[in-house]
């Protein structure tokens, strides 16, 4: 095999030489780190105005300062630099957004966080620009106006009206559809800029039409260049809305989509899952995983995009729903009314423990029924199982001694074990809001109290 | 089970779940017939006059029909049904549908209403219990009437004849339900006869068909039974 020589040749004459031979490779590995730290060519979601700058800054390995200074100087031979720059902005594309930044944090939604944000007032700069091209402008419209120098200097009237123009449509544009999703700028600041703008070519537009006398035909047909521009701040603004509608009608479609979706699975594949459930039996593995895989569909079909709000009932829904998957059982949960207790409370915490127990000891069957009004709940967890008596348990297990009787007993409330007729042991917790016995005036004032803790919790 | 043999004619859309169900009942019950969509099983009702109808809430009107806001469900076979053949019940059966179907086909006149993912000798007893004339109340159905009728805020009926809330007896036992006793238990527990444990759930039934309460559709509609 000739062409393995060379290398094993290489290496053979690599080795006697290591000692004095690891400067070069010692040089390549640090290229080739070099290499591998380099960060891509990402442009930063907090830059000055686009990032490009910054992420080839960051890229090369090189001063911010001097990126930005070559690409005035390419720009100064030949407009290479604002090419090359304007190439970067539209293909270099932005860094993840990262979740835990500062600003992301202090924003109030996800979604705005998400977009850049840009140190620079590009808007302001633009504005800045064409309120002095404006100035420049009506200065030579009133001076040569005035002395009757009139058609030789049209053509730098021409470059002043064009340019003022131009850059106030460039800012009104910025300001709308850029920096209306900076969170650090908004709606407001687009208004203003927009005003702002307006006014610039109001004035120069008042100039032109004083002036009309002189300038003739040209002159007014020139006018029309400032009205144009003036159209043309405003309707970014129905770029912008057309970009919101078509947003809109892409979530309504994906919603009818969804609707349509969840009548298909209700109509098949819940059925399925039902079938197999009772086909496989109450309590096997099967059936386990089929119910647990109806109640999360179900979950996704019905409940939506609204957030579960975290009543009692939901969450020991929840909570039978994770046990059903770790233990033979098979959970209904059950409510009426509309329980003022909060899911994080003590009465749901000795819920669960009850549940737990009648999952890990009875299996089988277990009813969950939860009752409650402003003023008090009742919660009973009730299984099948071979029961038990509370004199029989031995005194370090703290399950239900503890967990749940202890804990409502701590809470001010009641809970008691008892075997459920037809065997089984039932659980019944208790928990008022208002004491058994109370006073009647104490009584009403509480209940006042607890509606309006009720109240405030809607709104 | 030493009953007589009670005759079903079972109306689904679904040609699986029919086929499971049929393999799945006990033997003193006999399928007489089968249909997958409203018109279909109007006629088959009609020409076999069973005792019991299991009856899905969710139908299509015409076979070829998808189920959807135009279905007309188990509440059309119902009324369509049930003026040829008096003396056949309904029970319905559903895979956790929409509170406001169920509420609406009770009240169409179905004897009781159980879930799809009961096993067949539940299923079973549940037939045996309508084609006795009592009423079948799920837990969750017993939930249902307790919130619907405003139960759990403490409204109880003063007099027999209330239509819009329960009895202070018809709580108790609807309670008992709701935390997962079966009838015979509830008897026990409140020490009546199981007699008189149907005759509190049919009471109940009939309220849940005539009261003209309305949170009962609108609860129905606001929350989801299921």
């Amino acid at each position: 095999m000739p062409s393995t020589t060379p290398a094993t040749d290489a290496a053979g004459a690599a080795a006697p030489h290591t000692a004095d031979a690891s400067a070069p490779p010692r040089g390549e590995a640090s290229a080739a780190g070099r290499t591998a730290e380099r960060p891509p060519l990402r442009r930063p979601r907090d830059c000055a105005v686009s990032g490009v700058s910054a992420g080839l800054a960051r890229h090369l390995g090189r001063p911010v300062w001097l990126v930005r200074a070559a690409f005035v100087a390419l720009t100064l031979v030949g407009l290479g630099g604002a090419l090359l720059y304007a190439w970067l902005w539209v293909f270099v594309p932005w860094e993840e957004p990262s979740r835990d930044a500062p600003g992301a944090r202090e924003a109030e939604g996800a979604r705005v966080s998400d977009e850049p944000s840009r140190s620079a007032p590009v808007a302001w700069i633009l504005t800045g620009a064409s309120a002095a091209a404006v100035l420049l402008t009506v200065a030579g419209i009133v001076l040569f106006g005035a002395n009757g120098v009139v058609w030789s200097s049209l053509p730098v009237w021409v470059g002043g009206v064009v340019a003022s123009t131009g850059l106030a449509v460039s800012a009104g544009a910025w300001a709308t559809l850029v920096d209306r999703r900076d969170p650090a700028r908004g709606p407001r600041h687009e208004n203003v800029v927009r005003l702002v703008v307006t006014a610039a070519l109001v004035v120069l537009l008042l100039a032109q039409l004083s002036a009309l006398r002189q300038t003739g035909v040209a002159g007014f047909l020139f006018a029309l260049v400032p009205i144009a521009g003036i159209v043309l701040v405003y309707s970014s603004i129905l770029v912008d809305r057309w970009r919101e509608l078509t947003g809109e009608r892409i979530r309504r479609i994906r919603e009818e989509q969804r609707a349509e979706m969840a009548a298909h699975l209700h109509d098949s594949v819940l059925q399925t899952l039902a079938l197999i459930q009772n086909r496989a039996g109450a309590s096997s593995e099967v059936a386990r995983l089929a119910r647990a895989q109806e109640r999360e569909l179900r979950a996704w079909l019905y409940d939506g995009d609204a957030p579960a709000d975290s009543d009692l009932a939901t969450d020991l829904r929840d909570y039978a729903a994770a046990l059903e998957l770790d233990y033979p059982v098979r959970i209904d949960v059950v409510s009426a009314g509309l329980p003022a207790e909060r899911a994080s409370g003590e009465v749901a915490a000795a819920s669960r423990e009850a549940m737990l127990n009648a999952a890990r000891h009875a299996g089988g069957d277990v009813s969950v029924y939860i009752e409650g009004n402003a003023s008090a709940v009742d919660v009973y967890v009730r299984d099948r199982g071979p029961g038990f008596d509370l004199e029989d348990i031995p005194d370090d297990r703290l399950g239900i001694r503890q967990s749940i009787l202890g804990r409502m007993r701590r809470a001010g409330g009641t809970a008691t074990v008892r075997r459920g007729a037809g065997g089984g042991t039932e659980v019944h917790l208790r928990f008022a809001a208002t004491p058994a016995s109370p006073p009647p005036p104490s009584a009403g004032a509480r209940a006042a109290t607890a509606d309006t803790t009720r109240e405030g919790r809607r709104g | 089970m030493a009953e007589t043999v009670v005759r079903v004619v079972i109306v689904d859309d679904h040609s699986i779940f029919r086929s499971g169900l049929r393999a799945d009942l006990d033997p003193s019950i006999e399928v007489v017939g089968e249909a997958a969509d409203a018109a279909s099983a109007v006629a088959v009702i009609e020409a076999t006059a069973p005792d019991v109808v299991l009856l899905d809430v969710h139908l299509p009107a015409a076979s070829g029909a998808t189920s959807g806001p135009d279905a007309a469900g188990g509440e059309a076979v119902i009324r369509g049904a049930s003026p040829a053949v008096p003396a056949t019940r309904f029970l319905a059966l559903s895979v956790s549908d929409a509170a406001e179907d169920v509420v609406r086909v009770i009240r169409a006149g179905a004897r009781g209403y159980i879930t799809k993912g009961s096993s067949g000798a539940e299923v079973s007893r549940a037939v045996h219990a309508v084609a006795d004339g009592d009423a079948v109340f799920s837990p969750r159905l017993a939930g249902f009437v307790l919130d619907a009728f405003g139960a759990a805020v403490g409204e109880t009926a003063t007099t027999s004849d209330e239509l819009d809330r329960l009895s202070s007896r018809e709580q108790e036992v609807m309670r008992l339900i709701a935390r997962g006793y079966a009838y015979k238990e509830v008897a026990a527990e409140l020490f009546i006869s199981m007699k008189t444990v149907e005759s509190h759930v049919s009471a109940v039934l009939r309220k849940l068909q005539l009261s003209s309460r309305y949170e009962l559709t609108a609860w129905a509609s606001a929350r989801r039974l299921l």
